[in-house]
């Protein structure tokens, strides 16, 4: 069920995790450019070695309360996506040896629950967040364009 | 002896001769005397044999081999070639495709090769029937057919090898040199911005003796990514093939300008609109045989598929000789099912009238078949040609047939685009989808009831406000002057308002992947010469 390595990750005092392997760089935050007609908690674009990322604000998804923190940004692997995700603050890397219990959780988007020397943490699935994104994407179809200039 | 290094070579020269033996099938039907041809196919499935048995595929082999025996009973007058043979080819070429995938993959293969082979060795002509009237047609050839293209074909489909001064080169590394080439592209206009700070005479020759090598440069990396038409018109050959059949009807097929080369990115992406608009011409297009024969037509419908190109523009036309469509009735579908009012019914011209059946839901067709899946489609064709850059047009006469023609840029990797600013954001827009811009007047805009419009070339535009579309806080203008760019949208002309018009950039169009490219409306992202970012908006998505 969980991979051998985590990285932990804050958002909005909880914390969470994602396979170390689906995870490609954490970075500083950095310049990004809105997009328009997105959802609100898409910040915008950046530019990550040449590949245009979406920069998704994951408390503001997960509709969890946003800390104004300069946060990180957890780069996910190219290959399976272009985006990244504002988190609060990145932790340590977990071994899977260290989980000293799991258990299933309602949300489809949360993997397990851990219990961890860190305290108690979401394991993510990230295709489930992707799959997510992208299906809000499809239903926010543009506004009726109305006539007027002005 | 190590043979595994020879794998990828050997499968892409099978799928060369895969295409080449299901085309000439194909053309074989429409021509069955075509001695040239019957010999091509002879020689494609015996090279296919060889190749697969020096690899020891055995179960390539079983099947080219019977392949290669039914060829030569045919090539010797034991069989004729009808389309039982023709069948049981199309049926060898889709089992070997699928031997091949298995190779591929490297998973052993569990198809029935034998119960295949013993089917061909044992297959004997079902006995002719007898004519059904004076006006069945033995070959019923149009005056004005070019010859058959199997013979032709052949000669251009020797695989290509590392004689004759060509090589094999990875597709990858082709993709690599225009991200390459498209970065120096983001950054010569990153140049061309510090040069304007600068204002260094030879700063700005320097600039534009790089930004001529480069446009040399590019010129050249599209040339090398250009692939010829016909890696993908088997397919559509064999789809109008399959219709037909389905739906009874006699079809002419005829393909021209397969030799005319198209970015391979751009290749894969005509495969579904292609198809969809081949099948439509063939169920709905073409007429049942016996209307056919009483609007005094040949019983065999006709449908061409024409590649051309016109210097930097490619022109790829779908012409019937069916029934067309009538402007009208066309009109009153869209008035009935609430799409248009009566006004505006009146004022669209013919042209914009026919464009209707690209509107989502819009379909006049009396009945849906599972052939060509009606209705559901033309709006999906416009967008994925638009969303290449390109521009769909239809043009009809009642009873003559239709024609519908696909503009298409010779790249979509390089564009130029207005780039715009709505709000804080900029968006690019890609100049093919841009017919004018106009800085426009308060005083100029009318309101026709809930719309309001202006007048251009004696024709009254709605406004629209991207503003308003993205959701984004409508523009002020407080000099009363309002920028937009006039666009076709659902067939229409309309004006688009925009903050500000900020000028044409030649942008390097990059994906946006998982998850922002699912979002309607946007095409893909760019970078500016300032390095910031920009999304390029598919207006057919965004309308």
């Amino acid at each position: 069920m969980t991979a051998q390595r985590l990285l932990l990750f804050s958002v909005a005092r909880e914390l969470f995790a994602l396979n170390l392997q689906e995870v490609c760089e954490v970075m500083e935050p950095q310049q990004c450019y809105p997009v328009a007609g997105a959802p609100p908690h898409y910040l915008g674009l950046i530019n990550f070695h040449g590949n245009l990322t979406a920069l998704v604000d994951l408390a503001g998804y997960l509709r969890l309360k946003s800390r104004p923190l300069p946060g990180k940004l957890l780069v996910i692997d190219t290959r399976l996506a272009h985006l990244a995700l504002k988190v609060d603050a990145v932790g340590s890397i977990l071994d899977a040896s260290s989980i000293t219990g799991a258990s299933s959780h309602d949300d489809p988007l949360t993997e397990a629950l851990l219990e961890t020397p860190q305290g108690n943490v979401r394991l993510l699935r990230l295709e489930t967040l992707l799959s997510g994104l992208e299906q809000e994407l499809q239903e926010c179809a543009p506004n009726n364009a109305k006539p007027g200039g002005t | 002896m190590d043979m595994s290094q020879y794998k990828a070579l050997f499968l892409s020269e099978s799928r060369e001769y895969l295409r080449t033996i299901a085309e000439q099938v194909v053309a074989l039907e429409q021509s069955p005397g075509e001695r040239s041809a019957v010999d091509a196919l002879f020689r494609g499935a015996h090279s296919l044999k060889g190749m697969a048995a020096s690899m020891e595929y055995g179960d390539v082999v079983v099947v080219a081999h019977s392949m290669e025996d039914l060829m030569a009973r045919v090539r010797d007058g034991a069989v004729a070639f009808d389309a039982g043979v023709a069948d049981l080819l199309l049926e060898g070429v889709d089992l070997i495709d699928v031997l091949l995938k298995d190779v591929e993959q490297e998973r052993p293969s569990a198809l029935p090769t034998d119960d295949y082979a013993q089917r061909l060795a044992i297959y004997t002509p079902a006995p002719p029937k007898e004519k059904r009237g004076a006006r069945s047609e033995p070959s019923p050839p149009a005056p004005d057919l070019p010859p058959p293209p199997a013979a032709e074909a052949e000669r251009a489909k020797e695989p290509a090898g590392e004689a004759g001064g060509t090589v094999r080169v990875k597709t990858e590394l082709l993709d690599h040199l225009i991200n390459l080439t498209g970065e120096l592209v983001t950054n010569k206009q990153r140049l061309l911005n510090i040069a304007g700070e600068l204002a260094s005479p030879a700063l700005n020759d320097a600039i534009s003796e790089t930004a001529k090598l480069l446009r040399s440069l590019h010129d050249e990396v599209m040339k090398v990514r250009l692939m010829p038409f016909e890696a993908i018109s088997d397919r559509f050959q064999r789809s109008v093939r399959s219709v037909a059949k389905k739906s009874g009807k006699e079809i002419h097929f005829e393909l021209t300008g397969r030799e005319i080369g198209l970015d391979r990115g751009m290749l894969e992406q005509l495969v579904d609109p292609l198809n969809h608009i081949l099948r439509n011409a063939v169920d709905h297009g073409i007429e049942e045989s016996g209307e056919r024969e009483r609007a005094g037509k040949p019983v065999r419908g006709t449908v061409r598929l024409a590649v051309s190109r016109d210097r930097d523009r490619i022109q790829i036309t779908v012409r019937d000789d069916g029934r067309g469509m009538e402007p009208a009735t066309m009109i009153a579908a869209a008035i009935a099912k609430g799409i248009l009012t009566p006004e505006e019914g009146e004022l669209l011209s013919p042209r914009q009238a026919l464009m209707l059946s690209c509107i989502p839901g819009f379909s006049t067709a009396k009945e849906v078949t599972d052939i060509s899946g009606r209705g559901v489609g033309m709006d999906a064709v416009n967008a994925a040609i638009q969303k290449l850059g390109g521009t769909l047009g239809i043009e009809s006469e009642p009873g003559v047939g239709t024609t519908i023609t696909l503009r298409l840029p010779l790249t979509i990797a390089i564009i130029h685009a207005l780039v715009v600013q709505v709000g804080q954001v900029k968006a690019a827009i890609p100049v093919n989808a841009v017919q004018r811009t106009v800085e426009l007047s308060r005083r100029q805009i009318e309101t026709m009831g809930k719309r309001q419009i202006f007048q251009l070339d004696d024709e009254a535009i709605p406004l629209l406000s991207l503003n308003r579309v993205l959701g984004l806080p409508l523009g002020r203008f407080p000099d009363g002057i309002l920028p937009l760019f006039v666009t076709e949208a659902r067939g229409r002309r309309v004006g688009i308002v925009v903050d500000r018009l900020l000028g044409q950039h030649e942008l390097f169009v990059k994906q946006l992947g998982r998850p922002l490219a699912k979002m309607a409306g946007v095409a893909g992202g760019a970078t500016l010469g300032d390095g910031e970012i920009v999304a390029i908006l598919d207006l057919a998505g965004l309308l």
